[in-house]
């Protein structure tokens, strides 16, 4: 059972495609996995195009009769398929050190922007997904027994959790949990008896605050950017 | 040309559907005229240019004309379905503009126009299931005696100690019949690979 969602703003961001690439993958693969979030996007949908698509008293058109014509005529005249997007090779299964997973939709429809597994530290790998060129988005597997060193984020961390378990001080998060976390929240994400494989984004690289960790601040943006 | 209308959803509906069945010019010129001019100045308002706004126009009606019986009257209503066209062809239209690196394109993030919509959602849905019923079938082919412990662990969530209370063997016996039954279920699975 999903706990943690999104908030309303994001998935409007999300539906009105006003969100930066990166956190549009990881809302879009909460969403993939949640059928609440599903219905809400949905409804959202329907009140966005009621917005744009019945406020019309105030629009006066300057589409000209001549120009709508022009425009029909050309669509009519139209070949289907010019249109058509390119298809691209789709794969809904990783696999790293063994073990498979499967990927949903959202990352599956964009693996050919998935990069090789990069060993970090001990238990973590991640895999950058190259979509967008301002917010590194990146796969990252936690195998058992992983633990980050505690940090703090200048910008936001947005999470989803695509399988397995983690947890940090503030709670507990499972298959399809959305977990976005901002400059206030200090946490250490860890893994227990089971690994996790989530998909995050940062819009500033972490910041370590505790004890040794510390000393990796100049190189955390070797981390996760 | 017909005064109605599609105001109401489901004649708006009903148009769409004419269009996807029977290539219908009228039904399309109707839908045409109600909607281009809202998309119009939608789009003017995101791009605040009136060249680029025609070309969101004609291209979302383009996909309209050639791609109505991808609408699911169940999914949505028409209203949304070409809203959520308008919005991808925007966003591709401002990455094109930004001369962007990465080929992100809105299909992949909302497939809207994909011929086989579900497939994938279907295949990630029937994985889990496909991968536990294959689970299932390999662990018939476990002595019994390992095949109650994984079930009492695995489905019934039971800890290793719980269940060498249950069954009141010792606790080791249970986690080497839990080893043999993994290390089993580990070769049956390669070995179908
Ligand atoms: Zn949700």
């Amino acid at each position: 059972m999903i706990k943690s969602h999104p908030s309303e703003q994001l998935l409007v961001g999300y539906v009105a495609g006003e969100l930066t690439p990166a956190m549009l993958m990881v809302v879009g693969t909460h969403v993939d996995m949640c059928p609440h979030c599903q219905q809400q996007v949905q409804d959202i949908e329907e009140q966005l195009a009621q917005k744009v698509m019945q406020n019309s008293s105030r629009v006066s058109s300057q589409l000209s009769i001549a120009e709508a014509d022009a425009m029909l005529e050309r669509i009519f005249n139209s070949q289907q398929g010019i249109q058509q997007p390119v298809a691209h090779e789709v794969n809904n299964l990783i696999s790293l050190d063994g073990k498979r997973f499967t990927l949903p939709p959202t990352l599956a429809r964009n693996s050919r922007h998935i990069g090789e597994w990069q060993h970090m530290v001990s238990h973590l790998w991640r895999a950058p997904v190259q979509v967008d060129e301002e917010q590194p988005l990146n796969l990252i597997y936690m195998s058992e027994g992983a633990q980050v060193p505690e940090h703090t984020h200048k910008g936001q961390e947005a999470t989803v959790v695509i399988n397995g378990v983690f947890h940090d001080e503030f709670d507990e998060y499972r298959d399809g949990d959305f977990i976005l976390l901002d400059g206030h929240h200090k946490h250490t994400p860890a893994t227990q008896a089971e690994d996790c494989l989530t998909l995050a984004t940062l819009d500033a690289p972490m910041q370590f605050t505790s004890g040794i960790s510390r000393l990796l601040n100049p190189f955390s943006s070797l981390f996760f950017r | 040309m017909s005064t109605a209308q599609p105001d109401s959803a489901e004649h708006a509906a009903s148009l769409l559907v004419e269009i996807a069945t029977n290539r219908n010019r009228r039904a399309f010129s109707e839908l045409f005229h109600h909607f281009a001019p809202k998309l119009q100045a939608y789009a003017t308002r995101q791009f605040g240019n009136e060249q680029t706004a025609m070309d969101l126009v004609q291209e979302t009606m383009t996909n309209v004309w050639h791609k109505a019986h991808l609408f699911k009257p169940d999914r949505g209503s028409a209203a949304t379905w070409i809203f959520t066209i308008a919005r991808n062809i925007r966003f591709d239209f401002l990455r094109k503009n930004k001369h962007r690196q990465y080929d992100l394109s809105a299909d992949d993030l909302w497939p809207i126009l994909a011929e086989q919509n579900d497939s994938l959602d279907d295949d990630y849905a029937l994985d889990d299931d496909l991968l536990m019923q294959q689970l299932a079938n390999y662990c018939e082919q476990l002595p019994v005696a390992q095949k109650t412990v994984i079930e009492l662990i695995y489905v019934e969530g039971k800890s290793q100690q719980e269940v060498a209370d249950a069954l009141a063997i010792p606790l080791g016996t249970v986690k080497s019949r839990t080893r043999l039954a993994l290390q089993k279920l580990k070769e049956l699975i390669h070995s179908d690979d």
